[in-house]
């Protein structure tokens, strides 16, 4: 049953690639625009790489779940759905096509954002950094969460009278903990000091995002619903 | 009562919407091989018991049995029993009828296969239409998609929110024939109807009126 | 001992209905004052006159005395959200729900308290009014999830929807509240080692002040809640016999 759901909002996302597209052209550009508005030193755009690139991916990932759960709301699709299967699967289907539509096509696109950060810059230009590895890295563990966490905030907001900002100020408190994971481990990369710790940590939280979110993010369904 | 009979029933259903009482300690019974046209004037909670007896609707007291099983009791197997059309379509615009069909089906547990769908949209005269996206099709060949799940899905209960409405005396004959035919192989049907419904065999007929008016 | 489950069994149902509460908490009002305003005359007499000067950060450290007390009610309030939300969710509880939207404001406002004392703090302590210290910017962060709740809740058309969606946001939240202060706390070590209250034992003479100073406060919350909740029920339960019989 998990395998229809997934494949039906797989295939919706592919008839909708162009909606697809407009969450990483927004990654990109977001981060283009720090150049311009600080200084394109590579230097000191290294220095806040992590911080932009993950502040960004949260972005994106925020701004792309729209399309996951209000259509389905609006047409009556969702109401079928929850009828027919359990509320913890549905959820459970939209997060796993949430990330592989947007959230892994992030990591795979983010070492063009570490280049442009010059996040890979070092003084001694014979010296090989493994700094974007580390970011991919680190944002593969974090944008599950982001869409898990995600996932609850919109379908909370589906049946109110307002939405869009009102997911980001419901959910991005709760992305605290990633955030300062996330690109603490990054700048462990960059000061060269072990971040193992910390991508430990963003595995953990992911792991109990996965536990618990799906079934909460399933009774915000349900009540949406109602 | 034989143990194979389908049977709906309600206990002491109450339902409210906003802080409003729209059904107070409703008992109903819908048996199998059964159809119950519910009646009412617009907001006398129609739509509300339908989507309450789907399990949508939270109730504020009561319980609503299928085969005397509670529906949410996972044996009642109430999901894999259940049809319910609402207003909307539920299709999505994106994907092909036939996709949209599929799709429901196989959450059921059986895929449709081509031919049956193809046999469905025949009778409905929509069998050209069958590789076209729901966006492209008519308000009234939409309303024919979402009638041939009818069909090409195992079910019990039919829970049906104004199926005729809008349809061409063509369709609605289809779907009285339907109707009869599903209750006579033991089906319960349960729908709405603002008009009356020429050659469509009623059993039962519920009546919903305002239970609580605040001013007395 | 079966009495004493079956008469806690009564009081859990009588404070399920409005009426009950609506009647009795009329009664308690009174009393309510009178204890939380003796506490915090005492409290505030005992804090800002009788109790010792500082002898590193003089009379500044005479905030505390709010500070404390509005930090620890701003996550007492948060977590009593979150219980009144489970109780509202498992026993389908109207008036565990009306708690809980009651609490929200009143959190909020002690967490805005907790902010704004510690900044006044801030600027003789660090010659600033904000500081990205772990406990100050836990406290933002639990701000952003009262407004975050607040919003949810106010954005719905039909009430008992806005209930089941903010009680369930309300879990999440209190879930995530250790993770986030654990995270903070790390992050703070990781850049700078800033902190108002410093780690080791409070002076006697302080403690009891503070510790008159959060009983008050526990109180001041408490009655906040209970105002707030009689409005939520008039709001709530106007179209009701009982209630316009108690107004008229």
């Amino acid at each position: 049953m998990f395998a229809t759901l997934l494949k039906r909002e797989l295939m919706l996302a592919r008839r909708n690639w162009v909606g697809i597209l407009i969450p990483l052209f927004f990654f990109v550009m977001v981060v283009s625009l720090f150049p311009f508005a600080v200084s394109p030193e590579a230097e000191f755009l290294q220095q806040i790489a992590a911080g932009v690139v993950w502040v960004a991916a949260l972005l994106s990932v925020l701004l792309s779940l729209d399309m996951f759960y209000r259509s389905d709301y609006q047409d009556g699709s969702l109401e079928q759905l929850l009828i027919m299967a359990s509320p913890t699967q549905v959820a459970l289907s939209k997060v796993t096509a949430h990330w592989l539509v947007t959230g892994l096509p992030l990591v795979l696109m983010s070492p063009v954002l570490a280049g442009l950060m010059h996040l890979n810059y070092s003084p001694d230009a014979n010296v090989a950094t493994s700094h974007t590895a580390v970011m991919m890295l680190s944002l593969l563990l974090g944008t599950p969460t982001m869409c898990l966490l995600g996932a609850i905030g919109m379908s909370l907001s589906l049946a109110a009278s307002r939405n869009g900002m009102l997911v980001a100020v419901m959910i991005l408190p709760l992305y605290v903990p990633i955030l300062i994971f996330g690109s603490a481990v990054i700048t462990a990369s960059l000061t060269n000091s072990g971040y193992n710790a910390q991508l430990a940590i963003l595995g953990a939280i992911l792991l109990f995002a996965l536990v618990l979110t799906p079934f909460a993010a399933g009774r915000a369904l349900k009540v949406a619903v109602s | 009562m034989g143990s194979n009979n389908s049977n709906l029933e309600v206990k002491g259903l109450t339902i409210s919407r906003n802080e409003q009482i729209l059904l107070e300690d409703i008992d109903l019974a819908f048996k199998a091989g059964t159809i119950s046209h519910l009646i009412g004037e617009n907001g006398a909670g129609k739509t509300s018991l339908m989507r309450a007896l789907a399990g949508l609707l939270s109730l504020d007291s009561g319980e609503v049995f299928w085969n005397s099983l509670k529906s949410n009791h996972p044996e009642a197997n109430f999901s894999k029993v259940l049809l319910f059309l609402a207003h909307n379509l539920a299709m999505k615009h994106e994907l092909s009828i036939a996709e949209n069909l599929q799709f429901y089906s196989a959450l059921r547990g059986k895929r449709a296969s081509t031919s049956d769908i193809q046999q469905v949209a025949t009778e409905l005269h929509i069998e050209s239409l069958l590789d076209r996206n729901f966006a492209e099709l008519s308000a009234g060949q939409q309303h024919k998609v979402s009638l041939c799940r009818l069909k090409l899905e195992q079910t019990k209960l039919w829970i049906l929110d104004e199926p005729f409405v809008n349809l061409d005396a063509q369709t609605r004959d289809w779907l009285s024939q339907q109707l009869m035919s599903f209750a006579n192989n033991g089906g319960v049907v349960i729908f709405t109807s603002h008009q009356a419904i020429e050659g469509l065999k009623i059993h039962q007929r519920v009546s919903l009126s305002h239970q609580q008016e605040v001013s007395a | 001992m079966a009495n004493a489950s079956k008469s806690f069994g009564r009081w859990f149902h009588q404070l399920g209905s409005p009426k009950w509460f609506y009647q009795k908490s009329a009664k308690w009002l009174p009393w309510l004052w009178i204890a939380t305003a003796v506490l915090l005359a005492f409290g505030l007499y005992y804090s800002l006159f009788a109790s010792p000067v500082d002898y590193q950060q003089g009379n500044s450290v005479r905030i505390m005395y709010i500070h404390v007390p509005a930090a620890a009610l701003s996550m007492v309030g948060y977590l009593a959200m979150a219980i009144c939300a489970v109780i509202g969710m498992v026993w389908k509880m109207k008036m565990s729900f009306m708690a809980m939207r009651a609490i929200a404001p009143v959190g909020a406002l002690f967490t805005f308290i907790c902010l704004f004392t510690g900044s006044l703090w801030g600027i003789p302590t660090w010659g600033t009014w904000w500081e990205w210290d772990a406990r100050m910017t836990s406290e933002l962060v639990l701000l952003f999830l009262y407004l975050g709740f607040i919003a949810l809740h106010s954005s719905f058309n039909d009430r008992s929807k806005a209930d089941n969606a903010a009680a369930i946001l309300a879990l999440v939240g209190a879930i995530n509240i250790p993770i986030i202060y654990g995270s903070v706390k790390w992050w703070n070590t990781l850049h700078q080692a800033y902190s108002v209250t410093k780690k080791g034992a409070i002076a006697p003479e302080m403690q009891t002040p503070l510790f008159i100073m959060i009983a008050g406060f526990y109180l001041l919350f408490a009655i906040m809640v209970i105002i707030r909740l009689r409005l939520e029920i008039m709001n709530r339960e106007a179209k009701s016999k009982w209630l316009q019989e108690v107004i008229s």
